[in-house]
């Protein structure tokens, strides 16, 4: 059984249709990625997902509940959590205070939220920073952060909105690497990314958003060679250097 | 223990220091002047959790301390009712009242917020300078003087000891909100809400309560100025003044702090005594220089420590600890 299901999802703002009729399904374990270009509503089917806008038609089933409209931190508290693209960081707040809050979803005692902190803190590569201010660090960080704090609330579905943007080539080796580690930990993860060669290595199948809709769907290397995605998104180029 | 002493040692030497002044001096004018320092401090603090706390920046709290103060004053005044009864009842209302204006931060933000809240209280004002049957309207209520606790009818030293006591209470509902779950949670909330609802966390409900605890907090020292002063004037409890200095004595003391509170109101309000005591009676113009002082110790603090006293002591302790490193 799928552990999220998105069954014909549909989402406009005004005359705008930014999802129409999305259908997609995730297990327990995937790692499923969603490409497309900029305005493809890729981050607004995260949004409906997650419960920060409401569908306008179709159904969002997570883990057998009906989640469609139901609020954001309702959502967040069954297990389904997602990062931001442009990082929302608690700024005046050090590290470890901004993944303990994460921790304190699950935990009720400060001082067991504090030592998950530190652990989750440990796995994302934090650990020299966990005193600093969080608006102090430098944009790298701050995307890890933004993931160790969702990763506190112990998620069972994790939303990764754009987490590799803007990385530089070792700050993207590393979080290519910490996905990796969580996937094979056993979460399930989605994955919006414009890094086509990370994505290429990191998913297990691909979604691609065109235009609010759902125009492919498959393995990496299907999604490579589909010509509606070449024609879309990829280009002539991307086909060839991957050759 | 000692951890926990070197942490709060600031709040040691202000609240030891208010509890063994009434020990050494008599002079009324004096322990007058401390009684309006811890309860400013107080209603600082009340503000702050919702202000400092929960980002939620209001320039409306007279509206709570005007409903303690009439509510207590009316009681005693036509009903011959303890005040600690009125207490409880502008505690009520206040609860009431402070979920209203705590639903409306969550349609409103910031700057609309802080414009709401002024408005409810100038309505409040209206209300109780219009409504002469029952209010009195703009004469105001004099409080009758009964001696004895029931009555609050107190000494200065206990009055003093009263105002140290809700002080170190208040003081320590902020420590509390620096330590604990919920308030690890609302600091999320007022940091980024998007960010916090990720994380499960129910941003709205935890709003309205911190501005509706604030709102409480703020009533029962409405009730306690009104008897202590011993008249409620609409026009001062309900004042936009009122609401400001609240707002100031934190923002100056450090928001968001417990002890910041306290620190602003022991600066703000021992200089306006000073200063009205020195200059008023001069009779030369000067009755609202105490103002301009106000205003340029506001330009002071936020050009040179933007985080308010209580910040000063935390950034020489950082310095300390980087020519240590």
């Amino acid at each position: 059984m799928a552990l999220l299901s998105l069954e014909r999802v549909t989402k406009r703002f005004g005359g705008l249709t930014a999802v129409r009729e999305v259908s997609v399904e995730v297990r327990a374990g995937d790692l499923l990625g969603i490409i497309g270009p900029n305005g493809a509503g890729k981050t607004t089917l995260f949004n409906v997902i997650a419960g920060y806008y409401r569908a306008d038609e179709g159904r969002v089933v997570f883990d057998g509940h009906d989640i469609t409209g139901r609020p954001a931190h309702a959502i967040a508290g069954l297990g389904l959590t997602r990062t931001f693209q442009i990082v929302k960081p608690f700024g005046n707040l050090s590290v470890l205070d901004n993944v303990m809050i994460g921790a304190l979803t699950r935990l009720a005692s400060t001082r067991e939220a504090r030592a998950e902190a530190e652990r989750v803190i440990a796995v994302c590569g934090l650990g020299p920073h966990a005193v600093a201010r969080a608006r102090a660090l430098p944009l790298g960080l701050r995307k890890r952060l933004e993931v160790a704090r969702a990763l506190a609330t112990r998620p069972r579905l994790l939303l990764l909105d754009e987490v590799m943007a803007g990385l530089n080539p070792t700050e993207l080796g590393g979080m290519i690497d910490l996905v990796r580690r969580l996937h094979a930990d056993g979460l399930t993860l989605v994955v919006i990314e414009h890094i086509m060669a990370a994505m290429m290595r990191l998913a297990q199948r691909i979604v691609m958003l065109h235009h609010g809709e759902k125009i492919a769907e498959g393995t990496p290397r299907e999604i490579a060679s589909d010509r509606r995605v070449i024609d879309a998104y990829l280009g002539e180029e991307f086909v060839l250097a991957e050759a | 223990m000692a951890r926990a002493l070197a942490r709060h040692w600031g709040a040691l030497v202000v609240f030891g220091a208010a509890a063994l002044v009434p020990i050494v001096v008599r002079d009324a004018y004096f322990l007058d002047s401390l009684v309006l320092i811890l309860l400013w401090g107080a209603l600082s603090a009340a503000w702050n959790v919702a202000g400092g706390y929960a980002g939620q920046v209001s320039i409306g709290h007279a509206s709570f301390f005007g409903i303690g103060a009439y509510s207590a004053a009316l009681l005693g005044a036509r009903w011959q009712q303890s005040p600690w009864l009125g207490m409880l009842v502008g505690i009520a209302l206040s609860l009431a009242a402070g979920a209203a204006i705590g639903y409306l931060s969550n349609r409103l933000k910031g700057p609309y917020f802080a414009l709401s809240t002024i408005a409810f209280s100038q309505v409040l004002l209206i209300v109780a300078s219009r409504w002469r049957a029952f209010t009195s309207g703009s004469e105001g209520i004099p409080v009758p003087f009964r001696p004895g606790f029931v009555t609050l009818g107190l000494g200065h030293v206990a009055w003093v000891y009263l105002a140290l006591a809700v002080a170190v209470l208040y003081w320590g509902i902020q420590v509390w909100l620096e330590h604990s779950r919920f308030g690890y949670r609302l600091a999320g909330v007022r940091e980024d809400e998007d960010a916090a609802q990720a994380l499960g966390i129910p941003a709205r409900r935890l709003k309205v309560i911190a501005v509706t605890a604030s709102a409480a907090l703020t009533s029962v020292c409405g009730t306690l100025w009104a008897q202590y002063v011993g008249f409620v004037d609409p026009f001062y409890v309900f004042s936009v003044d009122l609401s400001v200095r609240f707002a100031l004595n934190t923002i100056i003391g450090g928001m968001g702090t417990a002890l910041g509170p306290f620190l602003g109101s022991i600066l703000i309000t021992s200089l306006e005594t000073y200063l009205r005591a020195t200059l008023s009676g001069v009779k030369s113009g000067f009755t609202g220089i105490y103002l301009i002082v106000y205003g340029v110790v506001l330009i002071l603090v936020v050009r040179f420590v933007p985080d308010g006293l209580a910040g000063v002591a935390g950034r020489l302790r950082a310095r300390r600890a980087r020519a240590h490193a």
